[in-house]
Parts: structure tokens; sequence; C-alpha cells
């Protein structure tokens, strides 16, 4: 393969060649694959609970405006009840901070089609139909209009996340059955089963229908043209791995010593730059997905952590830095999927363009966490 | 049944000291282990057994030893030194858990432990002024040697300045015993309040002010403290536990016994200097602990400050201060045990007790939460919050000094704000903030680690919330002890001719 003739001289040239010469934001090493595939088996698990939810949210709690049993997917028992007041349970509240995070960040062609008038009108139809026996609501209605859409709009995110959710989980469960069966053997490996995942699975419509009465009042229809990877996909990376939000007591920021940068969208948290060490602590989104998944962690990558020095006690901030590792594997896969021409192209123009495709993520990932993960032993920071 | 508190810890330090080199060094902590339960069930079988209504001596054995030197073996328990005795076996015991399971030398460590469990037991019971002197003494030279030989790098210098300033305090005590048998004609060194009546004011304040000086190196209090930062940095963790939680109230125990009870004419007469002294200690405490970087020293000089209100409480000599006394004695022990056995595991675990350094150590999965939570309980029981034991002696001492002290109170009050300003200091910078890189990968705790602290800090909150368990043993003693003190000490305080010629 013929590599572009001058090396790249961004401050993380190292990355940009690895990538160009077919390799991944992260490093090839035997603990890094046992560790990324180990998680997203854990992940898969996981986000196969938080997707069923979602999208039983989204179908079945449309406009209940005091939801008490959403995290029950219609299953309300006593012992159900006790088991979640005793949180030995999915905490759902995570997939719900994703979708907030996916909703105020917005992007891509779902936030453009929830601004649309047709989705306005498809909307309130639906509305009408639901509030037409409540008077209470429907009178709040009319005093503020938008309050009952912009409920429907986060159904819609609830429904949209719920579906790109269902085949990343599908994806990563296949890739941990294939590493399994001895077909993953490498990072790039991994990246390549995600990257084919995501193009399979691109054009895949996302669309969302509730059922009121006897009625499915169709609120994105398939003709609206949402897709998966540049509706869902896309925005979610955006706004979960790079903006997200900051994490109330882990951090404090001094914005007149310039702490915060200038342009308010080059201010990132998401889930590459997040620090691992405060998890555990109450009150931050990542314990709970940390919690969960837990339970679902493999023996091979149980067994690595059992062998570091505090063993199971910080497990849940192995499992962060387990899954920050992993995420960047999904990000490789989404360079990759993105770039302007294939990678390994040998065209010496094209090559120009993606070095520049690449180097603007390089520079995006300047602050995350990618630059601990080069080092051999990561694990114990 | 008070002998067994001193001679079963002798006894077992004998056992430890001479255990064979085949026996696991394991067995040995055990057996020191065991040696003080033991000693500890005697001492709560004695607190079961004990009169609360009887003011006198109680438990008393009295066997004849040196006759011609008016040393007899007698020893007596009254409400003052009964929870001392209890404090002294508990935390000792807390100290042996505190030890290091692969403690270098542990047969000589362990049987030295045992030994200054042995001497304070003695110290606190004995009611001969000879006998006192030689438990005092007793306990010197083992405490010498467990800083000077398992202590920090500066250890041989901490160690040897501790010696000579206690072996001061030592000499002054004795001076003032021999002074006061002799100048009265006494023929024995009996205990005996009365004696000091016989005697003239002048010889009363020369003997008072020899005790005040060598109980207040022990104590200790401004300017004779300087020993005791020292001692505390470069003494191992359970050694500094001893030494705050037991060893400093062998000197506020003798300035309450020997001091206020022997000479209380010409105790009466300086009580208000007492009390300006009080003030200047406790204040100077807390301003020097602020300065501190060493999370260690800052304990220290935290006990500084904190006996200073012991000072202030036995000047006052009302019924509730003298009651706040022995209750601060016996919080203050359990606090700053506390303290410094969180300060060790802190060290043991970062390797540093710097304040500038360490940071965040409170976070949740890679730092040492419980231990970050015990000491913020440690330092909210030190400043006298609500629902702890320090509230409690605090609030007794200042409210039963105030009637008497307005002025140093309110300024000794300055000193328990200042309490919580030292310690917010420590906590914030210490527990709070995101844990640095360098301290990201720290060794587990063990349950083993954090039980000994666990305990006292549960014992912390229990007396907080149920003081009369405490006040109940005490009260009759202390009452009695001023009434003695009020009948001897009110006419001098308003009888011009006795004073002026002071003047």
């Amino acid at each position: 393969m013929v590599v572009a003739p001058s090396k790249s001289t961004h401050p993380l040239a190292e990355i940009v060649d690895r990538i160009e010469s077919g390799g991944a934001l992260l490093p090839e090493s035997p603990t890094n694959l046992i560790e990324v595939v180990g998680v997203l088996k854990s992940y898969g698990v996981v986000l196969d609970a938080y997707s069923i939810n979602l999208k039983f949210i989204a179908d079945n709690q449309f406009l209940v405006l005091f939801p008490f049993f959403k995290y029950f997917n219609g299953e309300v028992t006593t012992k159900k009840l006790l088991k979640h007041w005793w949180h030995d349970r999915i905490n759902y509240e995570f997939s719900e901070y994703c979708m907030k995070a996916m909703m105020w960040h917005g992007g891509g062609g779902l936030d453009s089609y929830l601004d649309s008038s047709e989705f306005v009108e498809r909307a309130q139809e639906a509305i009408q139909a639901k509030i037409k026996s409540n008077f209470f609501i429907g009178n709040l209605s009319k005093i503020f209009p938008n309050f009952l859409l912009e409920q429907v709009r986060m159904s819609c995110y609830y429904s949209a996340i719920g579906q790109f959710w269902t085949v990343m989980s599908e994806m990563f469960l296949e890739l941990s059955d294939r590493y399994d069966n001895g077909e993953i053997n490498s990072i790039q490996d991994v990246v390549d089963h995600v990257k084919a995942g995501l193009v399979n699975n691109a054009a895949l419509p996302i669309t969302y229908g509730v059922k009121v009465g006897d009625r499915t009042y169709d609120i994105i229809p398939e003709s609206a043209g949402l897709k998966f990877l540049m509706d869902t996909a896309v925005p979610y990376v955006e706004a979960v791995f790079f903006k997200s939000f900051p994490f109330m007591g882990t951090i404090s920021y001094n914005a007149q010593a310039r702490q915060i940068p200038q342009e308010q969208e080059r201010f990132n948290y998401g889930a590459l730059y997040a620090d691992p060490l405060p998890v555990g602590g109450g009150g931050i989104p990542p314990t709970l997905l940390m919690q969960d998944m837990t339970h679902y962690i493999p023996e091979y990558l149980h067994e690595l952590y059992r062998e570091s020095l505090r063993g199971e006690n910080d497990i849940r901030v192995k499992i962060c830095i387990s899954f920050q590792k992993s995420m960047f594997c999904v990000t490789t896969a989404a360079i990759l999927g993105l770039a302007p021409y294939p990678i390994d192209t040998q065209n010496p123009k094209e090559q120009a363009e993606n070095r520049a495709y690449l180097e603007s993520w390089m520079d995006k990932l300047m602050e995350s966490q990618l630059i601990r993960f080069q080092s051999s032993n990561v694990q114990t920071d | 049944m008070l002998s067994a508190l001193i001679w079963i810890p002798i006894l077992g330090a004998l056992i430890v000291g001479l255990l064979p080199g085949s026996i696991a060094d394991k067995n040995v902590r055990r057996v020191a282990i065991v040696t003080i339960s033991i000693a500890l069930v005697v001492s709560l079988y004695v607190v079961t057994q004990f009169d609360t209504i009887t003011t006198g001596l109680q438990f008393q054995e009295d066997l004849p030893w040196l006759e011609p030197l008016g040393l007899t073996y007698r020893l007596g328990l009254d409400g003052l030194s009964l929870p001392l005795i209890v404090l002294n076996c508990f935390l000792t015991l807390i100290a042996l858990f505190s030890t290091s399971v692969t403690v270098h030398r542990p047969r000589l460590y362990y049987s030295l432990v045992l030994v200054i469990n042995a001497a304070v037991a003695g110290a606190f019971l004995a009611h001969n002024l000879l006998l006192f002197f030689l438990f005092y003494e007793l306990e010197l030279i083992p405490l010498y040697l467990l800083i000077a030989i398992w202590g920090g790098a500066r250890r041989g210098y901490a160690s040897t300045k501790f010696l000579i300033y206690t072996a001061v305090s030592g000499i002054l005590i004795l001076i003032a015993f021999l002074g006061l048998t002799w100048l009265s004609g006494a023929t024995s060194f009996e205990y005996n309040p009365a004696l000091s009546q016989t005697l003239p004011l002048t010889s009363q304040f020369i003997l008072l002010g020899a005790i005040l000086i060598g109980f207040g190196i022990k104590i200790p209090l401004f300017p004779l403290h300087t020993w005791l930062p020292d001692a505390h940095v470069e003494a191992s963790t359970p050694i500094s536990v001893l030494l705050a939680g037991v060893l400093l109230k062998l000197g506020t125990y003798g300035l309450l016994r020997f001091g206020l009870q022997l000479f209380p004419q010409a105790w009466a007469v300086l009580a208000p200097y007492l009390a300006i002294w009080a003030v200047v200690s406790v204040l100077f405490g807390a301003f020097t602990a602020i300065a501190q970087t060493d999370m260690k020293k800052m304990v220290a000089y935290s006990s500084v400050g904190h006996m200073g209100f012991i000072l202030l409480a036995a000047a006052a000599a009302t019924p509730l201060s003298l009651l706040g006394c022995v209750f601060q004695m016996v919080s203050h022990g359990l606090i700053s045990a506390l303290l410094f056995a969180l300060v060790g595991v802190v060290y043991a675990k970062t390797g540093t007790r710097d304040i500038t350094i360490l940071k965040g150590l409170l976070t949740p999965e890679r730092g040492l939460p419980i231990v970050g939570s015990l000491m913020i309980l440690g330092v909210m029981a030190s400043a006298g919050i609500p629902g702890m034991v320090g509230f409690i002696s605090e609030f007794l001492i200042f409210r039963g000094s105030f009637t008497v002290f307005p002025v140093q109170t309110l300024l000794s009050m300055i000193g328990t704000g200042l309490t919580a300003v030292y310690f917010l200091l420590l906590v914030n910078r210490t527990f709070f903030g995101r844990l640095p890189d360098q301290f990201a990968n720290l060794p587990d705790v063990s349950w083993s680690e954090r039980v000994p602290s666990l305990i006292v800090a549960a014992l912390i909150v229990l007396l907080g919330l149920q003081p009369s368990w405490l006040v109940h043993w005490t009260e009759t003693t202390t009452t009695a002890m001023l009434s003695d003190y009020s009948t001897i000490a009110t006419p001098i305080e308003f009888d011009p001719i006795s004073v002026l010629p002071l003047e």
C-alpha cells in the first residue's frame, strides 16, 4: 500500500498514520482486545434491555404525563416494584439520559424533521386523539400549545434511540459470538465488524407510529426518509460521545480562566472525554451504565479485572475505561465509514483529502481520553 | 481486682517477650490482643460493680511495700479514674489492631505496648504519690523505645526530645510530691488532700507551680508542647493513637488529681491565670494547626488546643466544668485516636500526609471513601458538631466555665470555631476534588484497617447521643471533689490578708 508521501504533522500524527495504514484509534494489544470485546458483550445485553424499554415508553406511555411505571415494561407486580426500589435492576435512567443528550444537541435529519410542519401536523392529530376526553389536559394544551408537542418530540427520540440501539445491541452480541468462535482476533477485526454493521444497516428506515384507540398514527412515516446511519447513529455519536452534558459535582470550570472554549460546540464532556475516576459516585450517569454492565461482564474479562491491584473494588471504573476503549473502536468505524474515500485508496489526491478529514477528527479528539489509551497499560491509568 | 488491671498486661508482656522464635509473629500479636481483651473485660466488669453513689474510693487495695520510704501499694478507683481505665484498655486494643501484622521485632513491640498499658492503668489507680510517680515514669521508657525503634525518619531526634521533656516533667512532679510530704511533716506518701492546708500559701504556690509545669509538659500546654508534634509525626500510627488517646490524659488526670485536689487553696488563687493560660494554649493550638500542611501535625496541634479546654474547665472548677473535664478527656481520647488511625491509613496507602499534595481521596471506587467518610465524622466530632461526643464535652466545659470566667470561655469558644477552620481545610484539600493521577491507583484498604476506626467512630456517635452513660460514672466524684474544694477555696478568695503578702 502506498502511503501519502509526507507524514502528517498533526500532534496526533501517530494515530493518523495508524488509521491510514489500516489500524484503529485504539492501539492493538491482546488486553485491549479482551477489554473491548468483553465490555461490548455486556453492553450489548444492557443495550438490548434499554432499547426494549425505550420503545415501550415511546409506544405505550405516549403523552402519559406522570409515567410512574415507565420502567416496568407494562408488567407491574409487587415483586418487580420491590426489586425496583431495591435498585438491583437495570438503570433505565441512563438510556433516558442519552435520549435527552441527543434531543438537546440535535443534529441530523431527525432534528430537522421534528421542526417541520409535516411533523407538527401529524403530531397534533395524535395529540388531539389522545386528549379529546381529557378536559384538563385539553385546556392546558390550548394555553401552552407547544407543551404536548414537545412531549411528542421526546417520544420520537425515545423511539429513535430504541431502534438505533436494537441494531447496535445485535451487532455487539454478534461480535461477542464471533469472538467466542475465534473469528475476531484483533482490534482491527472489531472495527471491521462494527463498520460492516453500520454500513449494512445504514439505510434502515427509522419510523415511529403510536396507537391511540383503534387507530395508529404515523408520527414519523417511512416517507420522511429518516435512515439509521445519518439520522440516528451520527447524531448519537456527536451528542453522546462528544458533547453530552457535564457531570454534576465532578469538575468545576473557571470560565474567566478560559477553561471553557470560546465556541460552545467545542466544549466536550461526552463518553470519549469523560473522566472515569468519579464513576461509582451517585448522581453521575456513567455510574448507572457501569453498574448495569457489571452484571453481564464475561468471565474472561472479569478474570482480567480481578487480577488488577484493587480487584473487584473498582470494577466500575475499570469497566468505564474498557467501555471508553470500545467506544473509540466504534468511533473508528464511524470515521472510516464516513471517510470521503476508502482509507486504502491509492490516489494521492484522495489520500490527501482523507488525511485532512482524519486530521479534523484528531483536532476534536485532542482532549479526549484517547491520548491516555495510547500507552500499553491503561487499565491502571 | 484493680491489681489485675496492672498485672494482666505485665504478665502478658512477659509471655509475649519470652515466646520462642518458633512461634509465628501472627500468634505473638494474638497473645497481645488476647491479653488486652482480658484486661478490657476486667475493666468492664469493674464498671458493672462500681457504685455510682459512693463518693470515696472503691475496690481499695492496700499492701505495705517499702514502709521506711513511705511507699505503699495502694490502689483505688473513683469516678475520675474509672472512664480513663476503660479508655486505656480500649484504645490499647485499638492500637494493637491498627498495628501492621508484619511489624518488625513483634515480641519487643507488643511487650512494650503491654507495659505502657499496665503503667498507665497503674498511674490512674495509684493512691500513693510515690506509687503514682513510679507508674508515671514506667510508661516513659517503653514509649521512648516505641518511637525510637519503630518511628519515622527523624525518630532519634523526636524520641530523645520526648524523653528529655517527659523526664523533666517527672522530676518536677517528684519535687512537688517530696516537697508536699516533707514540708507538711507527713510520714508517708499517702494521697491526702488535707495535707497542703497545713502549708503556708507561698509553699503551696511553689509546689503547685511544679505540678502545673510538670503536668503541663505532659498535657501538653503552650509553651511546653514542642515535643508533641515531633513525637506524633515520627511515631507510627498505633503509637500516635496511644500517645494522643491515653498518655496525654495522664497529664490532665494529674492536673485534677494532684493540682486541684491536692492544692485547692493555691489553685483557687491561680485559677484566673490558669484560665488565661488555657486560652493562650487553645488559640495557639488552633492557629498553629491552621498553618500546618502535614495531616499528623495538624491533628497534633489540635490536641494542644483541645487539651487547653481541660485546663480552662479545671480552673473554673464548677461541678459542670469538672464533669466536662472528664468528658473531654474521654472525648479527646476517642476523637484523636480516630483521627490518628485514619491519617495512618491515608499515609500507608498514599505515602504522604501532605495536604498540599493529597486530593480527592473520597473518590468512590479508586480513592479511600470509607476512610474519608470516617475522617469527616472525626473532624465534625472534633469541631463539636452536635450528635457526637465532642459537642457534649465542649458544651459541658463552656457551660460550666462561663459563669466563672466569661471572657476566657468566650475566647476559648473561638478556638472551637477555629477547629472547624483547620479541619475543614484538611478535609477539603485532602478528600474533595478530583483524585490526582498519581493517586489514581491506590491499593485497597482492607477491613482489618477499617474496623478499629469504625469501632471508635461508633463509640463517638454513641456517647454523643447518650452521654449519660459516661456522665453517670463520674458525676458523683466530680461533685464531691468540688464540695471539698469550695469549702477550702472560698474563704481564701475573699480573704485580703492571705492574698496581700503575695503582691
